[in-house]
């Protein structure tokens, strides 16, 4: 299994004990923030308040740098070039053909600040809550329908998907085929992600089938039901206050 | 003496979009708590005449009620999942929640019954299926057996009057398999199972069509129709092992 396809650990701590309602709302406008930041000292103040959030997660160290650390490799894809792109009037360094500019480095880091911030929050999330509860809070929260229904199903198929990759792999490999810098590798390839589309595509018309002969009707129903407590409406009102103070002094100074 | 029909069809013809033929002139009746097999190779149109009976795809007929109600009237399709329970071959088709529970809820909510009603159904359904403390357990989670077990325990939630269950034995397990049959005899209403499982026909239905080609071949009494092997061979089938030595030359 890869990444991506291992269920997140479930912990007990502070943050899982709150209601996901104002737990997501608190998470979605500190991510909407984080977002807009263009200073890099607001930047890393969002960074160090997210690492502290995923502290009283309690999340296991491996568990969190594994994922961190695969999310801030592909985000350095962009971030590295940028030093040598872009140009401004500050400082910069040239040595026969190499131009760096501290504007460049400035923005890497920036942009990998709030990258690693964002990521931060979203695991926060999917480890204080099941992928589900979390999805059924952010209904309640009046996401619409269709999102919230969405995020179920791709949740619930993304592992029968994984295990339907694993079977034809195994097929390949059984059959003596092995990745290589190839054409027949390319085509092979090819034919597999089309099998896995066609595949999905059938079986998303069945799932449909199903669920109408269920009586589905377009309508996200729950019997989950959300109970309000002074501590979570604390903890909400201390996060969207600290979001407040970040977006104020980024736009301040 | 009157019979209260739970199924009627007459000239049901469907066609696919490509134009390939899946059921031509099938007809047939089913009386209120009967249980009926349903037979044939593979390519015989036992899974598209379910999803006609069930309101899936939309058939031409002269006359076809289930429960009844019309599955081809709009208005009456929106009725018929409280009437007709379909269990599909393929599980992971039919659990697309991301809990036990959840999935198992499902149908009863979309009923809009009151929580507590859900609630009882819910637990009343897995205790039949043998499922009790699995509630809050993940589908990707489930082994084949345990999978079928929510996807039928889904439908029974629903308590609906027919029950149609296609290849319910596929992915069990002998011992899966002989629990099935018993939950099957415990089972109330009006059944139609299809499956290449002549065994589990032989034990659990009292009358068998026989499907080929889109095709109505026989219906007849179980015993019967199974023990006849030119009809069973005729048709890529074999005769259940149980009545071998007891054939119909």
């Amino acid at each position: 299994m890869t990444l991506a396809f291992t269920v997140p650990p479930s912990i007990s701590s502070f943050l899982s004990r709150l209601d996901p309602r104002w737990k997501l709302a608190a998470l979605v406008l500190f991510a909407a923030v984080v977002a807009t930041l263009h200073m890099l000292r607001t930047a890393a103040a969002a960074l160090a308040a997210a690492l502290l959030l995923a502290l009283l997660a309690r999340l296991p160290p491996r568990w969190f740098l594994q994922r961190l650390g695969a999310a801030a490799l592909f985000f350095l894809l962009f971030a590295l070039p940028l030093p040598w792109l872009l140009d401004s009037d500050g400082p910069n360094w040239i040595w026969g053909p190499i131009h760096l500019s501290w504007h460049g480095v400035e923005s890497a880091l920036l942009l990998m600040a709030k990258a690693i911030t964002l990521v931060t929050l979203f695991l926060t999330a999917q480890a204080t809550a099941p992928l589900e509860t979390t999805l059924k809070a952010a209904h309640s929260l009046r996401i619409p329908d269709l999102l919230v229904q969405l995020g179920l199903l791709t949740y619930r198929y993304v592992f029968v998907f994984a295990d339907e990759l694993r079977r034809l792999r195994i097929a390949l490999r059984v059959r003596g085929y092995r990745n290589r810098v190839r054409r027949h590798s390319y085509r092979t390839a090819g034919h597999l992600a089309g099998t896995l589309l066609v595949r999905g595509y059938e079986r998303a018309e069945r799932v449909g089938w199903a669920m109408r002969c269920r009586g589905f009707d377009g309508q996200f129903r729950s019997l989950t039901a959300f109970a309000t407590r002074p501590v979570d409406v604390v903890v909400f009102l201390g996060i969207v206050a600290s979001a407040a103070a970040l977006a104020v002094w980024d736009w301040k100074f | 003496m009157s019979v209260d029909f739970a199924i009627q069809v007459r000239d049901l013809t469907f066609a696919y979009p490509d134009g390939a033929s899946a059921l031509a002139g099938v007809s047939f009746e089913i009386a209120a708590g009967e249980k009926v097999g349903l037979i044939g190779p593979n390519g015989a149109g036992k899974t598209s005449l379910f999803l006609c009976l069930a309101g899936v795809l939309k058939p031409r007929a002269t006359l076809l009620r289930v429960g009844g109600l019309d599955p081809c009237d709009p208005a009456q399709r929106r009725r018929l999942p409280a009437q007709v329970g379909i269990v599909f071959q393929n599980s992971d088709d039919q659990i697309f929640n991301a809990t036990v529970f959840d999935d198992v809820a499902f149908g009863p909510l979309n009923l809009e019954l009151p929580p507590d009603e859900v609630r009882k159904r819910v637990a009343e359904a897995l205790q039949r299926v043998g499922l009790t403390g699995m509630e809050e357990r993940v589908p990707f989670h489930l082994s084949g057996g345990e999978k079928r077990r929510v996807a039928l325990a889904g439908v029974l939630a629903m308590r609906p009057s027919i029950l149609l269950l296609d290849e319910p034995s596929m992915y069990l397990d002998p011992r899966g398999r002989r629990e099935l049959i018993q939950l099957l005899h415990t089972l109330g209403g009006t059944r139609l199972i299809a499956s290449h499982d002549l065994e589990l026909i032989l034990q659990t239905c009292t009358r068998v069509l026989l499907l080929d080609r889109g095709r109505l071949m026989t219906d007849g009494p179980a015993h019967t129709v199974l023990a006849d092997a030119r009809l069973m061979e005729a048709h890529g089938l074999e005769v259940p092992h149980s009545l071998r030595g007891n054939n119909i030359a």
